[in-house]
């Protein structure tokens, strides 16, 4: 009786012991990667079929002996997820790609970049990009590729309507007027996304479009500002006034591409991969680009958006130098225009090294202009440590002017808590 | 058996469904609905009553406007101007002309113009005449009889005849529904091109109905702006026919109620279905759209328009038969690993006293009460320890622990129900406890132990936030963590997502459906001794 | 329940044994973890501190949105429980009558139960949607509506239609809980009652309700527990937009862990939440046993 018992322990315990024993330990290195997924390509990149038949991991896997990766393509939406939780149980990832870096670095996680990443490669990212990982002087990532954005226009809309594309805000709203008038409410004269994962976009352009911003002259937060508060009042009037898509607390940037695509929505700000994506879904939109619309005047910033790659340190490996040197090669291949350019023009991104710049531009002449665009570009400061609270914060503060509450009071209860 | 008052009855209601009848069919001739019809319509932005712009429109509109008036319309000219100041002052100016002509119909002359409406006109006539005909038929003699002694005859033919009234009642809000989307939506898609097939048929209906063939071709241009306006006499006409069904109910007294509460009980299963059912109807029907067509702006079209199997094959390209083994491996070993722990320990709960049960019975109620979101930092910690990180037998204990206590508590209840005699017997006969278990409880368990397997396999093989933060590379992943693959940065794949889930979905709904006889019966045995 | 055989006084617990375990390891040890770090520092980045008292409570407490959220989630189970059972219990009824096609309509109604989550809220995300969801196609080709409807204009309807999803899939549960209840009913007692003249309520009354009291109880306490527990449906959703106000308690909980990274703040508020539900599990634990030993 007891032998039936006995037996059925053990193929509980069986089962418990059966799992470790599928990790064998040896001599080579194994990198834990985490890249985001950008598009419908970026698995099929990484780890389906999608470079020429093979995939990132094969590829370097065989042109680097004795690297394992252990890669995986994680949705925006659970990347902080997964990674705050791995990073809770002391179990980073050894590479990570993914937009925001600060708190990874004051919190001393992350390896400064000079201790992996070669020379070379080093001198190839542009400039400008890598003062946006600068904390104290130290560069703390490096950028994995950016994009632009600028506001994109239906052509055949504002012609048909009789309007010329807005350059201050007060325009914006007469051809928001005349577009709503003229279709009867059908087409939508602007986009706006407030929402949880993007509304601190809409506080950039508008803010920034205004003389604010997130910060003041000296780099310290001021978000609640006097330019802040009347730039995101007029933003609450435009949806106020019905000149926007109906919900922008709800509808994301994907919504408002669907809609551009589709003829529903007259102007959008959006990055440059838009046409891409108009294409992709089977719209033929006759579209053009503009400067983002800025308050009378002031001077209207375009805005960039860049993602970044980081290294964590990990105590526990045998032998530091190596694991950096497969880091460094990590990147190498990663940035070898061979790879890059592929992998960047894909989704449709702008590189952020040089070595890049002369395929892409080849490959499509419009990146020139973009190229441009993104000289001139804003950043988010995203390299302050209060960065994920003030991205919360103002989204929050728009969510709820958005439901009636004041600005002002909001603002100024988020800059509170900042200074605390 | 006679009764005057019962002939006086009879008589009243007689009368009155036929007025009713009277009444509906004039009202039918009456002219019930009216149509603005713009022929053509011309905007004119940052335009001003009097300038340049103004004049020239003005004039192309009366051009058109007289080029309609030779063929024999009766056109007018509408003129709107909508005036906006502003921010700089300035004064702009939207002038809207319309050319329209008004029509009015009767409902007969929508009988043989071809339109859906036309249909169901024709129909709720030839109802309403049958209905007429079968109560004539069904009279005879039968004046001052009481319903319940009617011969089988009359009694058939009467119910015949509130059959085809209520099916007349019911076609007039379909008379006025199918006008609308006829006349209001597939015009104006027709209009703007956004679809053109059928456009050539619909507009050469529209053109008989209106202008009795006259316009020829140029009646796609013509009717850009068609409204119509039902009047309210229909609704009236809808008020009587339902007074005449009254009546006809009336005459027909008895044995309506339990119909009346049969057809009710079957409407509401019915539509129960259909609202239970409308997920999986969009599911299917997007799974199965183009890409441009998942996002119909313009709601053109109820299903695919091409049905694009390619979906299905370019999800299996992109890994979701992967997922789906792992889905399977692990909801399948997490169902025996529960079942293998459950069955025990549900047992020791049903059969045996100790100090103890109920503090075991808190325990694993209490194990149910904080949810997987809540628990994801301490399950990887555990899982780090454990070295189980990114392996499916982590997930797969994972899902055995937290689905216990349901496993228990079912199984408990089940056991209870069964009389522990048989055991005892065999116990007696030389089984031990476990052969007693394995060969006399278990195959009377059965439907309880099959339902709690269910209950385990199911909720195992939906899990989803744990999976997502335990399994960090791709040929670990678990369906339900496989399908966020198709919503990411750029856009979301509606109809590679919804072809997952439906290749997700079917298993399960399948496996639920083949059970569904047992799942009653093992929660009855299960549940009610809970 | 001593069947007069001997069995060694721990042998119940070496039958418990497995169970046991498999709870304690995998439920009890990561709850404890989390008890441990609702009283430490964590960092923003997710590193796990020192010891610092109820801080983490205090904070929580006095978040902005705290009330907004515990209303909020006091509103959803309220209306997802009450509702679906409501209507789960109607629906038993009428598909214990006997009727044609009656089989059918039961294996229909199990898809929402056999539906995961995550999938279910994507659906119904897909079906609301605005500018091209199935909903407003469906209505507009079927002439139902001549106009789309907007039919998600204020959060307050959004949060409604989080609702719905949630009684939507909860209430196949409940049906066959009911159903189950229903069918051990000896249709005799019907005969009498009918034969003493009892009416449709009289006998809903006095011998239905009574006899699916057990399997409605138990139905409600998971649900209450699983439907407070529930995250995928508002987090598909809205995401708590805007600003928390259709957040629950549960994607709250997440939203401030790993969107406001107040991980500290977020773990105290799912230990209150843990005791919440204990207290309302204690109490009807309690009650049931006692009755049970009325009885």
């Amino acid at each position: 009786m007891k032998k039936r018992l006995f037996a059925m322990f053990l193929i509980l315990a069986l089962v418990l012991c059966m799992a470790p024993a599928a990790f064998a330990a040896d001599d080579e290195i194994t990198l834990d990667v985490i890249i985001c997924q950008y598009g419908p390509n970026t698995n099929e990149w990484f780890l389906g079929t999608g470079m020429n038949g093979t995939n990132f991991v094969e590829k370097f896997e065989a042109e680097n002996p004795g690297i394992k990766l252990n890669l995986d393509v994680v949705s925006w939406n659970d990347v902080y997820t997964e990674v705050d939780t791995r990073i809770a149980n002391n179990n980073a990832p050894d590479i990570l790609n993914i937009d925001v870096f600060a708190n990874y670095a004051n919190e001393g996680l992350l390896m400064p970049v000079k201790d992996y990443c070669p020379e070379d490669l080093f001198g190839d990212f542009f400039p400008s990009f890598i003062d946006q990982s600068v904390i104290d002087g130290t560069v703390w990532a490096v950028p994995d590729l950016a994009s632009a954005r600028a506001l994109f226009y239906n052509v055949d809309i504002l012609n048909e309507v009789g309007v010329e594309v807005p350059t201050t805000w007060a325009e914006l709203e007469d051809v928001s007027q005349a577009i709503i008038d003229y279709y009867d409410g059908e087409v939508y004269p602007w986009g706006i996304d407030m929402t949880t994962d993007e509304g601190q976009a809409a506080f950039a352009y508008y803010t920034w479009g205004n003389g604010g911003g997130f910060v003041d002259a000296n780099g310290d937060w001021a978000v609640n500002s006097a330019e802040n508060v009347e730039a995101i009042e007029y933003a609450i009037g435009l949806i106020n006034q019905g000149y926007t898509n109906p919900n922008p607390a709800t509808q994301t940037r994907y919504d408002l591409q669907d809609m551009f695509a589709a003829g529903k929505l007259a102007m959008v700000i959006a990055p440059n991969q838009l046409p891409t994506y108009v294409a992709d879904k089977g719209g033929e939109i006759n579209m053009a680009t503009a400067g983002l619309p800025a308050n009378e005047g002031k001077t209207s910033s375009s805005v960039g958006v860049m993602d970044r790659v980081m290294a964590f340190k990990d105590e526990s490996a045998p032998d530091q130098a190596a694991r950096n040197e497969a880091i460094g090669k990590f990147l190498k291949f990663f940035y070898d225009p061979e790879n890059y350019v592929g992998w960047v023009s894909m989704e449709g991104f702008l590189p952020a090294v040089n070595s890049a710049v002369e395929a892409l531009v080849a490959a499509d002449p419009s990146f020139a202009a973009w190229l441009d665009v993104l000289g001139g570009c804003q950043f988010y400061p995203a390299a302050k440590a209060e960065w994920d609270q003030v991205k919360q914060g103002v989204i929050a503060a728009e969510q709820n002017a958005l439901t009636g509450a004041d600005v002002q009071a909001e603002l100024d209860a988020l800059q509170a808590e900042l200074m605390k | 058996m006679r009764y005057p008052e019962v002939r006086q009855q009879n008589r009243k209601m007689l009368l009155l469904l036929i007025t009713g009848l009277v009444l509906t069919l004039t009202l039918m001739s009456l002219p019930l609905c009216s149509f603005d019809v713009g022929v053509y319509t011309k905007k004119s932005g940052n335009t001003f009553v009097g300038d340049e712009k103004y004049q020239a429109a003005r004039k192309e509109v009366e051009a058109i406007a007289e080029e309609y008036r030779g063929q024999g319309l009766d056109v007018e000219i509408h003129e709107d101007v909508l005036e906006r100041v502003n921010s700089k002052g300035k004064t702009t100016s939207l002038v809207t002309f319309t050319v329209s002509q008004t029509f009015s119909r009767n409902v007969f002359s929508f009988i043989g113009c071809g339109f859906v409406s036309s249909a169901a006109a024709a129909i709720l006539l030839g109802l309403m005449i049958l209905a007429a005909v079968l109560t004539v038929l069904g009279l005879s003699g039968t004046e001052d009889v009481l319903h319940r002694y009617l011969d089988g005859r009359t009694r058939t033919l009467r119910s015949l005849a509130v059959t085809a009234l209520v099916m007349a009642v019911c076609l007039v809000p379909v008379f006025i529904l199918s006008n609308n989307v006829v006349f209001s939506r597939r015009l104006s898609l027709y209009s703007a091109e956004l679809i053109t097939e059928g456009r050539e048929i619909f507009f050469s209906k529209l053109d008989r109905f209106f202008f009795d063939g006259g316009m020829g071709e140029n009646i796609g241009d013509a009717l850009q702006g068609l409204k119509l306006t039902a009047s309210p006499l229909l609704w009236l006409m809808a008020a009587t026919l339902f007074i005449s069904l009254v009546a006809a109910v009336s005459l027909l007294r008895g044995e309506i109620r339990s119909g009346l509460l049969r057809g009710g009980l079957y409407v509401f299963v019915a539509v129960v279905c259909v609202i239970t059912l409308y997920p999986y109807y969009v599911m299917t029907i997007t799974a199965f759209r183009s890409n441009a067509e998942t996002l119909d702006m313009y709601y053109l079209h109820m299903v695919p328009t091409k049905w694009i199997w390619s979906n299905l094959t370019d999800i299996i390209r992109r890994g979701v038969p992967r997922y789906l083994m792992n889905s399977l491996f692990v909801a399948g070993g997490a169902t025996a690993l529960a079942m293998l722990c459950g069955i025990p320990a549900a047992y020791a709960m049903a059969r045996m006293n100790f100090r103890g049960k109920k503090a075991f019975l808190g325990f694993v109620i209490m194990s149910q009460m904080f949810s997987p979101v809540v628990l994801l930092i301490g399950i990887s910690q555990l899982m780090n320890t454990l070295q189980l990180n990114n392996t499916l037998w982590g997930l797969m204990l994972i899902n055995a622990a937290f689905n216990q206590a349901f496993a228990i508590w079912l199984l408990r209840g089940t056991f209870v129900s069964i009389s522990s005699e048989m055991e005892q017997a065999a116990m007696i006969d030389g089984c031990g406890t476990v052969g007693a278990l394995t060969r006399v409880l278990i195959p009377m368990a059965a439907p309880g132990i099959v339902t709690a397997l269910i209950f385990v396999f199911i909720n195992a093989w939906n899990e989803y936030t744990i999976a997502t933060v335990l399994i960090s590379t791709a040929q670990n992943r678990p369906i339900t963590v496989g399908i966020t693959q198709f919503s990411s940065f750029n856009m979301i794949e509606w109809q590679y997502m919804f072809a997952a889930s439906l290749l997700a979905t079917i298993p399960v709904v399948i496996l639920f459906m083949s059970i569904e006889k047992h799942l009653t019966a093992g929660l009855t045995s299960g549940g009610v001794k809970g | 329940m001593s069947n007069g055989l001997n069995r060694t006084k721990w042998e119940p617990y070496v039958w418990l044994l497995p169970s046991l375990i498999l709870i304690a390891v995998f439920v009890v040890f990561p709850i404890l973890i989390v008890f441990k770090l609702s009283f430490s520092e964590i960092s923003k980045a997710g590193v796990i501190g020192g010891f610092v008292g109820f801080d983490n409570y205090v904070e929580a407490v006095h978040l902005p949105a705290f009330k907004t959220v515990m209303l909020n989630t006091l509103w959803w189970v309220l209306s997802v429980v009450i509702l679906s059972t409501v209507l789960g219990f109607i629906i038993a009824m009428v598909l214990n009558q006997k009727f044609r096609g009656r089989k059918i309509a039961r294996s229909i109604l199990v898809f929402p139960w056999a539906t995961s989550l995550v999938i279910q809220a994507s659906v119904w995300n897909y079906i609301i949607k605005y500018e091209y969801g199935s909903l407003n196609n469906v209505l507009l080709n079927l002439g139902v509506i001549q106009q789309a409807i907007n039919w998600r204009s204020s959060y307050q309807i959004e949060f409604v239609w989080e609702c719905w999803v949630g009684i939507f899939v909860t209430v196949p549960f409940v049906t066959f809980c009911v159903l189950s209840g229903l069918q051990s009913i000896d249709g005799s007692l019907y005969e009498a009652a009918t034969m003493d003249g009892a009416g449709f309520w009289k006998k809903l009354r006095h011998i239905t309700l009574p006899m699916v009291r057990p399997s409605l109880t138990v139905s409600t306490v998971l649900n209450i527990i699983y439907v407070f527990n529930s995250f995928p449906i508002v987090y598909t959703m809205t995401k708590g937009a805007p600003a928390h106000k259709t957040d629950t308690m549960i994607t709250y909980l997440y939203m401030l862990s790993f969107y406001e990274r107040k991980k500290g703040p977020a773990t105290a508020l799912s230990v209150i939440g843990f005791l919440i539900l204990c207290v309302c599990a204690g109490i009807y634990m309690m009650t049931v046993m006692r009755k049970e030993e009325e009885q």
